[in-house]
């Protein structure tokens, strides 16, 4: 597994960052302004040596050995330490798993940064730019530190990181092959999923194996590997690597439930089910994992149909969610029970509540809650095409249009796009639907649309194409649920779209 | 885990392209129509006469794509044949860091670049009055 960031709920449209620094020498020392990029080490200033070393412990911890809880609870120890330490608060905010203190720790970062070098201030800088939707300042930002520091280990990491989440895959392969960094446990894990995701399996494996061989005794290269096994569609492979990493480390939970998780997307849902309570039984989760995994339970009543016991699964995280008061859960919770809702009037009002938790807005940043009320929207627009409800689809299209307009939040973009594309398309508008449902081709819901408007248009090769993306998807996520399952059954129903058994489903 | 950020596997993702031009530049947007006259060498000099010089990469690369499609309205051998004939207007460098580092050196010049590689450096230019980030910009798609 990777780490896990702090916008994980929003599925494909997770824009968290995680930060990663490094660190030097004296205390209160000041960076130069151009280090020598070959040899630079990025800096942290703080006035206390142990913080420091607490702050460096807790990034050798998260990033080589994906020990993310452990992390959080030295750094939130650094920043008791000395309280005006600007970067530790940044990182703590990155990599927090609670958002009340993601939220707290950024503003602390922002207020302390005069006590840190300039290199910190950019990167402190960078990360408040992307959360204000500053998205040119903050990729400037980005490559201004990266050219300071291009080989130093926990920059390559930050940038890596930010620009995956940003899916700028094909760039993040290129930092890192620049940096000339193969020592890194943690960087190997990052790169190997990042061939993965642009369908470089050979590359990606290769990684892989170098990970497992960097750190044999730890658990977390088992999991990457099965992870990307499981990507790859290899399900069988993948669970055998789960259990190596368990029996490596039998607390290593995300492999239990990643076992979970690959058990429902072969289709077995029961056994998918089990393995879920087993994790919930042994093991403590900090409540975004929490709310994640019990998010995967409640999708496997989907995958089998079982609406009612799928309502039930998913009115409990929601409940969950807001007696945690966490708003954009909450709302992201209502938000997927709408997509699955047979009655679209039942759809929106769960729709309705979910914008109602934006509005509550407690404990999430505010970025989290722009993105969540697009997706929000995205879903009404989705909802109201279902129904031929041209006023409920209009509408929607235009608050989403304006959000889409006044911000430069890629997200929220993606959301006007698929929701554009939606509109357009059951206007038969097929060319301008494409043009729109291409920008959000990270989105089953779009990508059905896409290959039937190729098809519409003529253009097989692009049908066919999508056909294969989406056959070949292997994500344990509710849209996932809602419609590859049953476009690979029409791959084998002969009375199904003929267009489709060009897909190939590799196994 | 945090597959859940990306899960789609073999997808294009959109592109975003961002004109760039040296610090010293004055102008700060450009209307599609006159880029592609610059782009196609009929606008050779900018409003205060110094010349302009177009860096990009090569022109058959995936992420010139877009450039071919909507500045040159050319195919790749022939965005490359009507580069070679005009290289005193045209320059095609081996990466977008060059086209920056040319750029930002080079009073006149105009980069198109990826928007991740996006620096301090340069100026980005709107197109039509519109950033890359914002709805409609010409450089953006797949």
């Amino acid at each position: 597994m990777q780490n896990i960031s702090r916008n994980m709920l929003r599925i494909a449209t997770a824009l968290g960052a995680m930060v990663a620094l490094a660190m030097i020498a004296t205390a209160q020392e000041t960076v130069s302004q151009q280090p020598n990029a070959q040899t630079a080490v990025f800096p942290l200033t703080t006035k206390s040596p142990e913080a420091r070393r607490l702050v460096e412990e807790a990034l050798t911890l998260y990033l080589d050995r994906v020990e993310q809880a452990q992390a959080i609870e030295i750094l939130r120890k650094a920043v008791q330490v000395d309280p005006d330490f600007a970067m530790g608060h940044e990182v703590l905010a990155q990599i927090s798993l609670d958002s009340a203190e993601q939220v707290g720790e950024q503003a602390k970062a922002f207020a302390t940064r005069q006590h840190a070098s300039a290199a910190e201030q950019t990167i402190i800088e960078w990360y408040q730019d992307a959360g204000d939707h500053k998205l040119i300042s903050a990729i400037t930002k980005m490559n201004e530190v990266l050219s300071q520091y291009p080989r130093d280990k926990w920059v390559v990491w930050m940038t890596t990181w930010w620009l995956q989440n940003q899916a700028q895959y094909e760039r993040v392969i290129a930092v890192y092959e620049h940096s000339g960094i193969t020592d890194s446990p943690g960087l190997i894990n990052n790169i190997g999923y990042n061939y993965a995701y642009t369908r470089q399996f050979d590359k990606a494996f290769a990684m892989m194996d170098r990970y497992v061989a960097a750190l044999p005794d730890d658990a977390n290269p088992q999991d990457s590997y099965a992870e990307i096994l499981r990507l790859a569609g290899r399900f069988n492979q993948s669970i055998e690597h789960y259990r190596a990493a368990l029996a490596i480390n039998p607390d290593f939970y995300s492999s239990q439930f990643g076992i979970a998780d690959t058990y429902s997307l072969m289709g077995d849902q029961a056994r998918a089910r089990q393995e879920y309570e087993v994790g919930f039984r042994k093991f403590p989760l900090p409540e975004l994992q929490r709310i994640l995994w019990r998010t995967r339970e409640a999708a496997s009543y989907v995958r089998e149909g079982d609406y009612e016991g799928a309502n039930r699964a998913f009115q409990a995280i929601a409940d969950y969610a807001h007696a945690r008061d966490n708003s954009q859960a909450e709302a992201d919770t209502y938000r997927q029970m709408a997509e699955y809702q047979q009655d679209p009037k039942q759809a929106l009002i769960f729709l309705g509540r979910a914008e109602a938790a934006t509005q509550e807005g407690k404990n999430t940043m505010k970025i989290a809650i722009s993105q969540e009320l697009a997706q929000i929207l995205r879903a009404r627009v989705e909802i109201a095409v279902k129904m031929s409800n041209k006023e409920i689809a209009d509408s929607s299209l235009e608050r989403l249009t304006g959000m889409s307009d006044s911000s430069n939040d890629k997200l929220i973009e993606l959301a006007y796009h698929g929701a554009a594309g939606t509109v357009l398309f059951s206007e038969k508008k097929y060319d301008q639907a494409i043009s729109h449902l291409e920008e959000d081709v990270n989105n089953p819901f779009s990508l059905k649309l896409l290959q039937t408007a190729y098809l519409k248009i003529g253009y097989t090769a692009g049908a066919k194409r999508t056909n294969d993306t989406l056959a070949n998807l292997n994500d344990p996520t509710l849209e996932q649920a809602l419609i590859v399952p049953a476009f690979r059954k029409c791959l084998d129903t002969p009375s199904c779209n003929g267009n489709t058994k060009s897909a190939s489903l590799k196994k | 885990m945090l597959l859940l950020v990306a899960c789609l596997l073999g997808t294009v993702q959109a592109k975003q392209l961002a004109i760039v031009s040296d610090k010293g530049n004055l102008v700060s947007n450009i209307t599609a129509t006159d880029l592609i006259k610059m782009f196609n060498a009929h606008s050779r000099t900018w409003p205060d006469g110094k010349p302009i010089t177009i860096v990009m990469r090569d022109p058959s690369g995936t992420d010139m794509q877009l450039v071919l499609h909507k500045l040159f309205n050319m195919t790749p051998d022939q965005a490359r044949s009507f580069i070679q004939a005009h290289r005193d207007a045209i320059m095609v460098a081996d990466s977008d860091d060059a086209v920056v580092r040319f750029v930002s050196t080079s009073r006149g010049a105009l980069g198109v670049i990826d928007l991740y590689s996006l620096t301090k450096d340069v100026n980005v230019v709107k197109i039509d009055g519109k950033l890359p980030v914002e709805q409609g910009y010409l450089l953006k798609g797949n």
